[in-house]
């Protein structure tokens, strides 16, 4: 449940103490409809009161000090929050219904969250749920505008308005996630169990979240820590058909009263393993993986003051498709002829070499300082360690260390001080300062290196009527320098580097009816060129290239302009987005068309290039209630991208694609609540957009996945277990994937059924 | 305009006091400016024939193909100065293959864990003339295709003529069905003629057949050969 707004706060005052009153009202989150008949208990009074049919409530003789408001209504979660009085205005408290059976729900709901300067897309709830199991990258591409890089069956990188990687930037938690994230197939190293919330934002975000957001930025929340007494929490489960996989996480979570009032906990841990996942005719052999992640958390809030300790850690070991294993151009061609992987497989959850190994620890510190209800001091500090260990076949050397490993430390800290200058005017100013150190062993892809970047920024929105206008702007400073060995002295160089750069934003909404508003966003963004890009130098195995950087690259520029239209009714819900991101200095892997030879054969060769390119397309959704409980949604995702300092299409660019769901929702029925069937349709077009001469095979044919879900939830004593059950290509139809580095040597997964259970529960619950 | 919080300025200073406790206990640490040195877990580096005549067992000749490393594990020009093999006509040479790593000090022999790993190794002797589409030993499903770029095919002898040498690997692993491995072979000449030979190693793990198709290439090399 949402408390999205105080419109400001609270009360108007008399004199002198315990002389005030406290009045509010209680609205509906989605409808912004009065809610009638809330109960709304006041803590430290000991009192409540029932909302009138207005959603208003008033409390007399109060006090100058802080209260703790508890709201509760019948289809709604609870809701509490802390207003401090005296505060003069009007308090506007806002339920989101649990069950939306009388609203049209489109996956992925727009959120009302104060920016406006990009879209913003959101997953909890029930279309979470739906995902659970899943990679990040493969649950976000439910989301029109999102796509995935993929590397097999078990490694997606969430690509966002046709770009990924580094141009992405994921806050775990709030913290920015830094890993080796610049390689293809390094998988973001999170657990999406932590949250409950996914949000996607679209579009260069740099001003609020840092440089190198041309793409977008992905927010991975997990749930407020709990304030009410109590030790609650739930159990997920997820058992797979194709890959045999089995996931089970758990949380548990308490707050504490009387002397300890204020201090929470959480502790949280998934464990997920699958063994080879099968196409409608094979194995692929090798492409299991397990996982082990946990978190803890220890929060400590006050009205005034508070904060928090974090720490988290995700281990992965990913076994690697041993039909993808070609060393040379003769081998890949060989492959791409064969109608599939020439060495049959079976069913094995065992992970050979080549494999993947993955450890990332993440510890955050965060406080906060209240001024005033709209003022308010962040500060956080984080420290996280990935290590990376990649295997190849064990050598005939008979060496069992890995091939490459690199250790990847990184300490940030960020400022944010939001505030409202008057009624109208809000927003917040900030600073991120981060340091990392990379250390690397056995083979040399990428030199050890330490890089410190800071960045200061501002945004003010300011809201009248119906115009909202928001500007934000940014200026980063970043510093690098490498150690590596020279190539013939073997002395240790450092080549150093620094960029700076100022970026701004600004964006306007105009809710033209109460229910229609249309959006124009101009941003830009930066990126610098990553350690990889200027200076890798030597074969890289996994994607059969001898890679070559350029130390003369410069940093990549942005320019986007985008708009929204939304409009939402009882019955239609639609939300279009046009984008034109246009990149000067766009960084990319140009083929040499010429081949250096090594031992094992001839590779053809690969320089970092920059040019001038343009990615353009249209995200539309729309949802249509076409009677009581049908509704029926699509999604379309329109994607142009070129390069335009050669006139020619840019290389891996998803193809557009097209979602069809049509989804019954059934009454509430005796036990079985929030009941549902769906059936939906993806279709992804043949990508024909693509420069010609610059890969191995022809992108393949476009395929149509046909998916169905039925889901419920059903009472177990006091709680509510929530159980779906879903199939994904039910026609186990073979197809592959533009967007897959291994298009070349196997088929995607065929069917797969897969269980979902989520089973809350409460050990200790508040007296009320 | 919003009246503030008074704010207790002990409560700003345990906030910042904890978080400066935090930042100082993880200092910077100098790990990163000591370069560790690049291991390459494999790398084969050089690359020798060694003919013996089975008529004149003090008739030996040696070719080799080499290709070192620079100091970052990436791989320098390749030298054909040596890769050059001269044999009699009309005659028969046992022949034996080393694999040297010259990046371990002493050098690596890995020949000898080819050898010991046999039933995951096959070695293909490809004698060439010049225009001739490749002809390696394969299942019909799967052609090598066409010729790559090699240094040493471009510093070889052009002719229409075919290379008159007959390859026939001797040793076997030890899987049931006794598969060729191909550290041993015997070179059969005919007629004087000039050419190149091209070797290539296919890691096969637990997928030999005997075939060319399963696994992948780990070696690719060639060698002129004048037939005199």
């Amino acid at each position: 449940m949402l408390l999205y707004l105080f419109n400001t706060s609270v009360y108007a005052q008399t004199g002198s103490e315990c002389t005030f009153s406290l009045q509010g009202t209680i609205l509906y989150e989605d409808s912004n409809l009065p809610v009638e008949g809330a109960l709304v208990f006041v803590e430290e009074l000991d009192r409540y009161v029932l909302t009138s049919a207005d959603g208003k409530f008033k409390f007399e003789k109060i006090c100058q000090r802080n209260y703790k408001l508890h709201i509760d209504m019948i289809s709604c979660g609870h809701k509490d929050t802390i207003i401090h009085v005296p505060q003069t205005g009007i308090c506007i408290i806002l339920l989101q219904p649990t069950e939306k059976t009388s609203e049209i729900i489109i996956q992925g709901n727009q959120t009302s969250d104060p920016s406006i300067l990009n879209s913003r897309t959101e997953l909890s709830g029930q279309e979470l749920e739906r995902i659970r199991g899943a990679t990040l990258g493969e649950a976000l591409k439910t989301i029109p505008g999102v796509y995935a890089l993929q590397t097999g069956p078990s490694i997606f990188k969430p690509v966002i308005h046709g770009m990924h990687s580094n141009r992405i930037l994921i806050l775990n938690n709030g913290v920015r996630q830094e890993g080796q994230q610049w390689g293809s197939e390094h998988a973001p190293e999170i657990d999406p169990f932590i949250a409950t919330k996914l949000t996607i934002i679209k579009g260069p975000a740099s001003i609020r979240y840092g440089s190198d957001a041309i793409a977008g930025v992905i927010l991975v929340d997990p749930a407020e820590m709990p304030s009410a007494k109590g030790i609650n929490g739930e159990v997920n489960l997820v058992g797979a058909s194709n890959n045999r996989m089995g996931v089970s996480s758990g949380m548990m979570q308490g707050a504490l009263d009387k002397k300890l009032s204020g201090l929470s906990w959480r502790v949280q841990g998934t464990y997920r393993r699958a063994g080879n996942a099968k196409t409608p005719d094979y194995y692929m052999e090798n492409t299991g993986f397990q996982e082990v992640n946990y978190s803890t958390a220890l929060a400590y809030t006050k009205t005034r003051f508070g904060g928090a300790l974090y720490y988290s850690q995700f281990n992965t070991k990913l076994g690697i498709f041993t039909g993808s294993q070609a060393e040379t151009v003769p081998d890949i061609i060989a492959a791409i002829n064969r109608p599939e992987p020439i060495t049959p497989s079976y069913f094995s959850y065992k992970i050979d070499r080549p494999y993947q190994q993955v450890k990332h620890d993440l510890f955050k510190a965060n406080g906060y300082i209240r001024f005033s209800n709209t003022n308010r001091l962040d500060i956080t500090f984080a420290r996280q360690q990935n290590i990376r260990s990649e295997y190849d076949y064990l050598p005939l050397t008979g060496i069992t260390t890995p091939e490459l490993y690199l250790d990847l430390t990184s300490h940030s800290i960020d400022m944010v001080y939001k505030h409202a200058i008057s009624n109208t005017i809000e927003g917040s100013v900030g600073f991120n300062g981060m340091t990392q150190g990379n250390i690397r062993m056995y083979q040399m892809l990428i030199p050890n290196f330490r890089n410190y970047s800071g960045g200061i920024f501002a945004i003010e929105k300011w809201t009248r009527n119906k115009w909202t206008v928001e500007a934000g702007m940014r200026y980063d400073y970043k510093w690098l320098r490498a150690y590596m060995v020279d190539n013939t002295t073997a002395q240790i160089i450092t080549p150093t580097f620094n960029w700076q750069n100022a970026t701004g934003s600004a964006g306007t909404r105009y809710v033209i009816k109460k229910n229609l508003f249309w959006v124009v966003n101009v941003s830009n963004a930066w990126r610098a060129p990553t350690v990889n890009e200027l200076l890798s130098n030597g074969v890289h195995q996994s994607a059969v290239a001898y890679e070559i950087g350029n130390i003369n690259l410069r940093t990549e520029r942005s320019y986007n302009a985008s708009t929204e239209i939304n409009y939402q009714s009882k019955r239609l819900q639609a939300d279009m987005e046009l984008y034109n991101n246009y990149i000067n200095g766009y960084i990319f892997l140009k083929p040499d068309l010429s081949y250096i030879h090594t031992a094992r054969g001839a590779y053809p060769s690969y320089t970092y290039t920059q040019v001038n390119a343009v990615f353009r397309g249209a995200d539309i959704s729309v949802g249509y209630r076409v009677i009581d409980s049908l509704y029926f949604y699509t999604k379309t995702s329109l994607l142009f991208a070129y390069n335009k300092t050669i006139h020619d299409y840019l290389q891996l660019v998803p193809a557009n694609r097209f979602e069809n769901t049509l989804k019954y929702v059934f009454k509430n029925n005796g036990k079985f609540k929030q009941a549902y069937i769906s059936v939906t349709s993806i279709y992804t077009a043949k990508q024909k957009r693509v420069p010609a001469n610059s890969d191995y095979a022809a992108p393949p044919s476009g395929y149509m996945l046909i998916n169905a879900d039925i889901g419920c939830s059903v009472p177990m004593g006091n709680q509510q277990i929530s159980i779906s059950f879903s199939v994904q290509n039910i026609g186990n139809i073979r197809y592959r994937d533009y967007m897959d580095r291994f298009r070349y040597f196997t088929d995607e997964p065929g069917r797969n059924f897969t269980l979902r259970m989520k089973i809350p529960f409460t050990l200790l619950t508040q007296h009320a | 305009m919003h009246k503030p919080y008074i704010i207790n300025m002990k409560e700003i200073q345990t906030v910042l006091v904890c978080i400066t406790t935090i930042t100082l206990l993880y200092s910077c640490n100098k790990k990163v400016e000591a370069v560790a040195p690049t291991i390459s877990n494999e790398a084969l580096t050089t690359v020798s024939l060694i003919v013996r005549n089975t008529q004149a067992p003090f008739d030996i000749d040696t070719a080799t193909w080499q290709q070192l490393l620079d100091k970052n594990g990436n791989p320098l020009p390749t030298d054909v100065s040596k890769a050059n093999l001269i044999l009699k006509a009309n005659t028969t040479y046992h022949t034996e293959l080393l694999i040297l790593d010259k990046t371990q000090t002493p050098y690596f022999n890995v020949s000898n864990e080819i050898e010991a790993r046999a039933n995951y190794h096959l070695f293909f002797y490809q004698p060439l003339p010049s225009t001739q589409t490749f002809v390696i030993p394969t299942s019909p499903a799967d052609q090598l295709p066409l010729p790559i770029p090699s240094q040493a095919s471009t510093t070889g002898p052009v002719t229409s003529n075919p290379l008159n040498l007959t390859v026939t690997i001797t040793d076997h692993d030890s899987n049931p069905q006794q598969y060729p491995l191909g550290l041993q072979t015997d070179f059969a000449t005919s007629a004087a003629s000039n050419g190149w030979l091209r070797i290539l190693l296919r890691h096969q793990p637990n997928v030999k057949n005997g075939t060319f198709a399963p696994g992948s290439t780990d070696l690719d090399v060639g060698y002129t050969v004048t037939i005199r």
